[in-house]
C-alpha cells in the first residue's frame, strides 16, 4: 500500500465557484441556525432510485456535505429534517408516518424531486396512496442534481 | 430450459398465463370459473414470487403451490380485491384492518429473528430482511419486498404506446437506459421496422456507458462496506465525473430521454472521457489489489454456488461472477464490438467485485469501436395491434419486457426487472456468513428494488 503514498496528491477535483460559493453560505448558515449540525433522515416513500442516487453523490469528494456539519444519519431520532422522495406508495404510508413521528420536535420534512408534490411523471393509481405530511421546503427536479439539492439546503436554511 | 417469466393477461374469454421460457413460450387459458393451474414453483423456484403475484392481482390459484402468502398486498391492503383485472379501475384504495404477514420461522432453543428495515439506515430503498440467528450466525433470511409497489403495469394500461414513455425511463433510475431500449425495440417491433446500424450502436454505447457509471458507483460502495472509505472516494469521484460526461451528452444525469431515434453522440468527447477513466481504473485496480485486508472479507463471502445460480435462473453480473454463462449482449452484433463475456468463478463477493471491474474495461472498449457518424433514423408513429416481447442487458441483469397492443392502446404491459429473478436467489448466499456480513453481501449484488416491485 506504502508504494502508492506519493500518488495520493495526483487526482484532482474540476473546482466549481458556485458550489463553493452556496457550501461557504450554507455552513455558515448551519453553524447559525443549528449549532454547527444538521442531521437528516432519508426516507424513500416509493422512487426510482435517482433521488437516492443523487443525495449519495453529496457525499463524493466535489460535493462532501459532511464538512459543513451535514450529515445523513441511521435513525429519525436522531434526525432535524427528513428528507423524503418518491409518491408515497400504499404499501410505505404507515412506516412513513411511523418514522415521522420519531423524529424529535422540532421537526422540517424537505421533499426531493417531483414526485413528492404532483407524483412526477406518475399517474394515481391504486396503490399509490401520495404524500399528505406537512412538507417545510420543496427542492424539485426529475431528480435535483446535487447542485440543486444544495441550493435547495440553501434556501431551507434561510426560510426557517 | 430457463424460466425467464410467467404472468398472466386478462383476455375477454378468460385469464391467459404465459410463461416464457429461453427457447420457447407457452399459454394456457383459464376459464373464468375455473382459475386454477398447476404450479410451476417445484422446478423453477424463482416462479414463487410471479406466483404470488398473478395470485394478488389476478386472483388465480395455484395448484400444489406451498407458497400461497400475498405478495404485494401487504398488511393494511385489502385482500378480496384483484386489481389487474379489467374490471378494476378503482384509483383510491382504502386501508383495510391490520393482517399481520406470516413470517418464514425457524425454531429452536435460542433462535431469534432480526427484522431490519422497510426503511434502512443508510440512502438505500425501501425493503425488508428478516433474519433467524442463532447467535451472530444467519439460519435463515427471507426477503420481502413490494413495498415501493406503484402499480406501473396498471398505469400504462389503455395508453398510446408513445404516452408512456416517460413513466418506462422512470421505472428504475439505474437502469433507464436500458428499460428505454427494450421499449424502443418493442416500439420498433409493432411499426415492423428495423433500427439501422449506426442507432444500433449508438443505443449500445449509452448502454454501455450507464453501465460504467452503476458499475464505478458499485465498487466503491462495496469496498466502503469493509471499511475501505477510500475507495469510495475514489470510486464516486469517477462515478461523479461520467456521470457529468452522461449529461453533457445526453442533456441528462441518468439519461432519462436519451434514446431517440435521432440520437446524436459526441464521440470525441466521449472518447478522451474513456481514456481518462482507462488510466484511473488501472490505478484503481493495482491499488486495491495491493490491499490484503479488503481480499480478507471479500473472498469466502456471499457465495451464490453456480447449481443455485442456474436452478434459480439467475441472471445478469450475479450469474456471470458464479460462472454462469448468460447475457442478453453475447451476440453476433455485439461480438463485432470487442464484446467479451466476463466470468467468475466461485460467486463470492471478491468475483462479484472483480466481474465489475472487468465489465468497465471491456465496456470502454466497447463504446469506442461502437462510435459512428451515421445519421440514419427511422420513424416511430404507427403500431400494430399484436403481442411483443423484447429483452436488453442492463447494469444489474436481463430485463425483460412485454407489451400487448389492442385498438392501438397498450392493453397489457409486463416487465420483468433482473433484480425480481435475482432477490429469490438472494438468501442462498448468506448460509455461512454472520449478520455484520449482510450489508456486504447485498451491495456486491446491488439489486433494484423499485425495478422487481414496480
Amino acid at each position: 500500500m506504502i508504494r502508492y503514498w506519493g500518488k495520493r496528491f495526483q487526482t484532482t477535483l474540476q473546482e466549481d465557484n458556485e458550489i463553493q460559493v452556496i457550501k461557504q453560505e450554507l455552513k455558515d448558515l448551519i453553524k447559525k441556525k443549528f449549532g454547527g449540525s444538521l442531521a437528516i433522515r432519508m426516507v424513500d416513500s416509493g422512487s426510482c432510485n435517482a433521488c437516492e442516487a443523487e443525495c449519495n453523490a453529496l457525499s463524493n469528494p466535489y460535493y462532501n456535505l459532511e464538512e459543513l456539519g451535514i450529515h445523513f444519519v441511521a435513525s429519525p431520532r436522531h434526525a432535524d429534517v427528513m428528507f423524503l422522495s418518491g409518491v408515497m406508495t400504499f404499501n410505505m404510508y404507515h412506516h412513513v408516518i411511523d418514522c415521522y413521528n420519531q423524529i424529535p420536535a422540532p421537526k422540517y420534512i424537505i421533499a426531493i424531486g417531483d414526485c413528492v408534490k404532483n407524483l412526477g411523471v406518475f399517474e394515481k393509481t391504486y396503490a399509490i396512496r401520495g404524500n399528505d405530511l406537512p412538507i417545510t421546503h420543496y427542492i424539485l427536479g426529475c431528480p435535483p442534481s446535487p447542485k440543486e439539492i444544495l441550493k435547495g439546503l440553501l434556501e431551507f436554511a434561510k426560510k426557517v | 430450459m430457463r424460466l425467464i417469466a410467467r404472468f398472466a393477461q386478462e383476455l375477454p374469454e378468460g385469464i391467459e398465463i404465459i410463461d416464457v421460457y429461453d427457447k420457447k413460450v407457452e399459454k394456457q387459458l383459464l376459464d373464468f370459473n375455473d382459475l386454477t393451474i398447476k404450479t410451476l414453483t417445484h422446478k423453477y423456484p424463482a416462479a414463487i414470487w410471479m406466483e404470488r403475484k398473478i395470485q394478488d392481482e389476478f386472483g388465480v390459484e395455484f395448484i400444489d403451490a406451498f407458497d400461497t402468502r400475498t405478495l404485494v398486498k401487504h398488511e393494511y391492503f385489502p385482500k378480496d380485491i384483484f386489481p389487474m383485472r379489467k374490471s378494476f379501475t378503482q384509483k383510491e384504495l382504502s386501508f383495510s384492518s391490520f393482517e399481520p404477514y406470516e413470517w418464514e420461522k425457524i425454531e429452536g432453543e435460542g433462535v431469534f429473528e432480526v427484522g431490519v428495515g422497510p426503511i434502512h439506515a443508510g440512502i438505500i430503498e425501501p425493503g425488508h430482511f428478516h433474519f433467524s440467528q442463532a447467535g451472530e450466525e444467519i439460519l435463515h433470511l427471507e426477503v420481502r419486498h413490494f413495498y415501493k409497489y406503484r402499480a406501473i403495469e396498471k398505469m400504462c394500461e389503455n395508453k398510446h404506446p408513445l404516452a408512456i414513455r416517460k413513466i418506462i425511463e422512470r421505472v428504475s433510475g439505474n437502469e433507464s437506459i436500458a428499460y428505454q431500449i427494450a421499449y424502443f425495440d418493442i416500439l420498433a417491433q409493432a411499426s415492423q421496422q428495423e433500427f439501422s446500424d449506426s442507432l444500433k450502436r449508438k443505443f449500445a454505447a449509452l448502454l454501455e456507458f450507464e453501465r460504467i457509471i452503476h458499475h464505478l458507483n458499485d465498487i466503491g460502495f462495496i469496498a466502503n462496506d469493509v471499511g475501505f472509505s477510500a475507495a469510495l472516494a475514489l470510486g464516486s469521484k469517477l462515478s461523479e465525473e461520467a456521470r457529468r460526461v452522461f449529461e453533457q451528452i445526453t442533456g441528462h444525469r441518468f439519461g432519462f430521454g436519451a434514446i431517440q431515434t435521432n440520437l446524436v453522440i459526441d464521440f470525441s468527447y466521449l472518447n478522451t472521457f474513456l481514456d481518462y477513466l482507462q488510466k484511473e481504473l488501472s490505478f484503481f485496480w493495482e491499488w486495491i489489489n495491493d490491499i490484503p485486508s479488503v481480499w480478507d472479507r471479500f473472498d469466502i463471502t456471499g457465495k451464490l454456488s453456480k447449481e443455485k445460480a442456474i436452478k434459480y435462473g439467475v441472471v445478469g453480473v450475479a450469474a456471470r461472477a458464479s460462472g454462469v454463462e448468460i447475457d442478453v449482449r453475447n451476440n453476433d452484433f455485439y461480438q463485432q464490438f470487442h464484446y467479451k463475456m466476463q466470468l467468475g468463478k466461485k460467486g463470492e463477493v471478491s468475483d462479484r467485485f472483480k466481474l465489475r471491474f472487468l465489465e468497465i474495461f471491456n465496456s470502454i472498449a466497447m463504446i469506442k469501436s461502437l462510435q459512428t457518424n451515421g445519421k440514419e433514423t427511422i420513424e416511430l408513429s404507427h403500431f400494430q395491434d399484436g403481442q411483443y416481447m423484447a429483452r436488453s442487458e442492463s447494469s444489474i441483469g436481463e430485463l425483460f419486457f412485454y407489451i400487448k397492443i389492442k385498438n392501438n392502446l397498450i392493453d397489457r404491459l409486463f416487465i420483468r426487472d433482473p433484480s425480481f429473478i435475482n432477490w429469490q436467489a438472494f438468501h442462498t448466499t448468506i448460509y455461512n456468513d454472520i449478520i455484520a456480513d449482510f450489508p456486504l453481501i447485498n451491495k456486491s449484488f446491488d439489486l433494484s428494488y423499485a425495478g422487481s416491485d414496480l
